[in-house]
C-alpha cells in the first residue's frame, strides 16, 4: 500500500526539484541564443550596427559605465524613485479602495471621477507635475505615485466587491457593525487583490519613474536612455533597457516572495 | 415534560411589492412553535418560500404581517440571538479553525481567552481536536461544515437555523453529519429548525416535520415523528415507520405539485 505514492512521485519527468532548474536552463539558453544570433547578424552586416547596436558593444559600454560609476547611480536613482512612488501610490490607492467599501454613496459619487482620471495618460499631466514638483526626484515620484494610486484604487475596490456577499450577511447575523465587518472580512478578503495589484504596480511605478526622467531629470536610467538615444549611442540605449529589465525582475521577485507569505 | 417555547411564529406572511399590482406572496399565515430541545424540519417544494421564511426567522427580513418571537421577545433585526448554518460553510479562509470558531464571540466582544477556551472545548468534544490551527483549505467538506456548526454553537444561541446545511456534501458524509448534528443539538439541549427539500433528512433529524405547500406557501401539515431510539442514520432509514412518514409527506408534496400543473 505505502509504496504506491512513492512510486508515482519517482516517475521520470514528474519529480519537482529538477523542474524549476530545467526551466532556468532553457531560459538561459534562449537568451544566449538570441544574443548570439544578434551578434552574428550584426557582424555579417545583415543588420547595421548604428541602428541596432551590438551585444559585444553593449557589454563594453556597460563595463565602461560601471567603471565610471555612472551606471549604478542611474540604476539607484530609478530604483529609488520607482520604489518610493510605488509605496506612496499603492498604499494610498489600496487604503482608499478599501475605505470606499464603507460608503456606497461615496463610491458611486466618485466613480466617474475615477474613470476620468484613469482614462488620462499620465504623461499628459507632465507639465503640471513639473510645475508642482519641479525637476528631479519629486516629479518622478509624483508620476509613479499617480499611476500606481489609480490602479490600486480601482482593483482593490473591485476586490472589496468580490468578497462573498454571504460572508457579509453572516457577519451581520452575528451582530457585527459595518466597521467590524470591514476590519474582519473585507480587508483580509481583499488582500489577494492588494497583492496582485502590487505585482502590477511595480511595473507601473517604473514606467512613471522613467517617464519622469525623460521629461525632467539629470539622473536615472530614463535620463540615460534618452541622452544616449539623442547621441545615437544605441549600445548605451540598450544598456539602459537591459538594466530596467533586470530591475523589474528583481523587484518582481521581491514582491513574489512577499506575496507567497500571505497565501492562505 | 413540557418545555418552554423558544421560538414562536404567529401568522407570518411575507409579500414582496406588497400593495402593488406586482405583489408576490411568498408564504402566508405560517404559525408554529418551537420548544427547547426540539428539532423542527420545514420541507416544501422548491419555490415555496423556504429560504425567505428562513430569512424572516433569522431577522434578516421583516415580515409583511405576523410576528416571530424568540423567548417571548419580538425578532427585529439580526442580533445574534439565533445561530445559523447554511449550505455554504462560509469559513474565513485566512483564519485557522480555532479563529473561525471564535469569530462570533469576537464580534460580541467576548474576552479572547474566554472565547478561545469555549471554542477549544467544542473543538475537542466534537471531533476536530488536532485541527484547530489548520486552515479551512486543508479540510474536507464535511469537516468544514463541522467547523461552521461549532462556530454557530460557540455563541450559545437560543435557537439554531439550519438551511440545507448538508446539501453540498456527498451522500455518506451527509448521513454521518446529519447524525452528529442531531446528537449535538440534543446534547446541548438546543432548539433547531431545519429547512430542507430532502424529505428523508427532515424525518431522520427532527421531532416534527412541517410541510409547506406550493407558493404561496402555507402550512399543509405538521407531522410528529417518532422513530424510537434509533440513532444510526442507516438503520433509521430502513425502519418501516420512516418509510410511512416518507410516503405520507411525499404524497402531500407531490399531490400539490400535480394540482398546480
Amino acid at each position: 500500500m505505502g509504496a504506491a505514492p512513492a512510486a508515482i512521485e519517482s516517475l521520470p519527468g514528474r519529480s519537482q526539484p529538477s523542474g524549476p532548474r530545467r526551466i532556468l536552463v532553457y531560459q538561459t539558453l534562449l537568451v544566449v541564443a538570441l544574443f548570439a544570433l544578434w551578434e552574428v547578424l550584426v557582424r555579417t552586416k545583415l543588420l547595421p550596427v548604428y541602428l541596432y547596436g551590438q551585444p559585444s558593444g553593449i557589454l563594453a559600454k556597460a563595463q565602461t559605465l560601471l567603471a565610471e560609476g555612472d551606471l549604478m547611480t542611474h540604476i539607484g536613482a530609478t530604483a529609488f524613485a520607482s520604489i518610493v512612488g510605488f509605496l506612496v501610490g499603492t498604499t494610498l490607492g489600496s487604503v482608499t479602495g478599501l475605505l470606499l467599501w464603507l460608503s456606497n454613496t461615496a463610491a458611486l459619487v466618485l466613480r466617474p471621477v475615477i474613470v476620468a482620471i484613469n482614462g488620462v495618460p499620465k504623461i499628459a499631466l507632465a507639465p503640471l507635475i513639473v510645475v508642482w514638483f519641479g525637476v528631479g526626484l519629486g516629479a518622478k515620484v509624483a508620476i509613479a505615485a499617480s499611476l500606481t494610486f489609480i490602479v490600486a484604487l480601482i482593483s482593490v475596490y473591485q476586490g472589496t466587491q468580490e468578497v462573498d456577499e454571504d460572508l457579509v450577511k453572516l457577519m451581520r447575523s452575528l451582530g457585527a457593525k459595518p466597521l467590524t465587518i470591514w476590519r474582519k472580512v473585507i480587508v483580509p478578503g481583499a488582500t489577494p487583490w492588494i497583492l496582485s495589484t502590487m505585482r502590477l504596480n511595480i511595473g507601473f511605478a517604473m514606467i512613471g519613474a522613467v517617464v519622469g526622467e525623460y521629461i525632467s531629470s539629470k539622473v536615472g536610467l530614463g535620463y540615460m536612455i534618452y541622452n544616449a538615444g539623442a547621441l545615437y549611442d544605441l549600445n548605451g540605449v540598450f544598456v539602459g533597457i537591459f538594466c530596467l529589465m533586470a530591475l523589474a525582475l528583481v523587484l518582481d521577485a521581491v514582491l513574489g516572495k512577499i506575496e507567497a507569505r500571505f497565501k492562505w | 415534560m413540557v418545555n418552554a417555547p423558544v421560538l414562536e411564529a404567529k401568522q407570518v406572511t411575507m409579500a414582496f411589492n406588497a400593495g402593488t399590482p406586482r405583489e408576490v406572496v411568498a408564504f402566508r399565515d405560517i404559525s408554529f412553535t418551537l420548544r427547547q430541545g426540539e428539532i423542527l424540519a420545514i420541507v416544501g417544494p422548491s419555490g415555496c418560500g423556504k429560504s425567505t421564511l428562513f430569512n424572516v426567522i433569522a431577522g434578516l427580513l421583516r415580515p409583511t404581517s405576523g410576528s416571530v418571537s424568540v423567548d417571548g421577545t419580538l425578532v427585529d433585526g439580526a442580533r445574534g440571538h439565533i445561530g445559523y448554518m447554511l449550505q455554504k460553510d462560509l469559513l474565513l479562509p485566512w483564519r485557522s479553525v480555532l479563529d473561525n470558531v471564535t469569530l462570533g464571540l469576537e464580534v460580541r466582544g467576548t474576552p479572547s481567552a474566554e472565547a478561545r477556551d469555549r471554542a477549544m472545548a467544542l473543538i475537542r468534544r466534537y471531533g476536530l481536536a488536532g485541527f484547530e490551527s489548520a486552515r479551512p483549505r486543508a479540510l474536507s467538506g464535511g469537516m468544514r461544515q463541522r467547523v461552521a456548526f461549532m462556530r454557530t454553537l460557540a455563541l450559545d444561541p437560543k435557537a439554531i437555523l439550519l438551511d440545507e446545511p448538508f446539501s453540498a456534501l456527498d451522500f455518506q458524509t451527509r448521513l454521518i453529519l446529519q447524525g452528529d448534528v442531531k446528537r449535538i443539538i440534543r446534547e446541548q439541549r438546543k432548539a433547531a429548525i431545519l429547512v430542507t427539500h430532502d424529505i428523508g433528512e427532515g424525518i431522520a433529524m427532527s421531532d416534527r416535520v412541517l410541510v409547506l405547500s406550493q407558493r404561496p406557501g402555507t402550512v399543509k401539515a405538521i407531522h410528529d415523528i417518532d422513530l424510537g431510539d434509533a440513532t444510526d442514520p442507516g438503520a433509521l432509514r430502513r425502519s418501516s415507520a420512516f418509510n410511512e412518514y416518507f410516503d405520507t409527506i411525499w404524497r402531500q408534496l407531490d399531490g400539490h405539485a400535480q394540482a398546480a400543473a
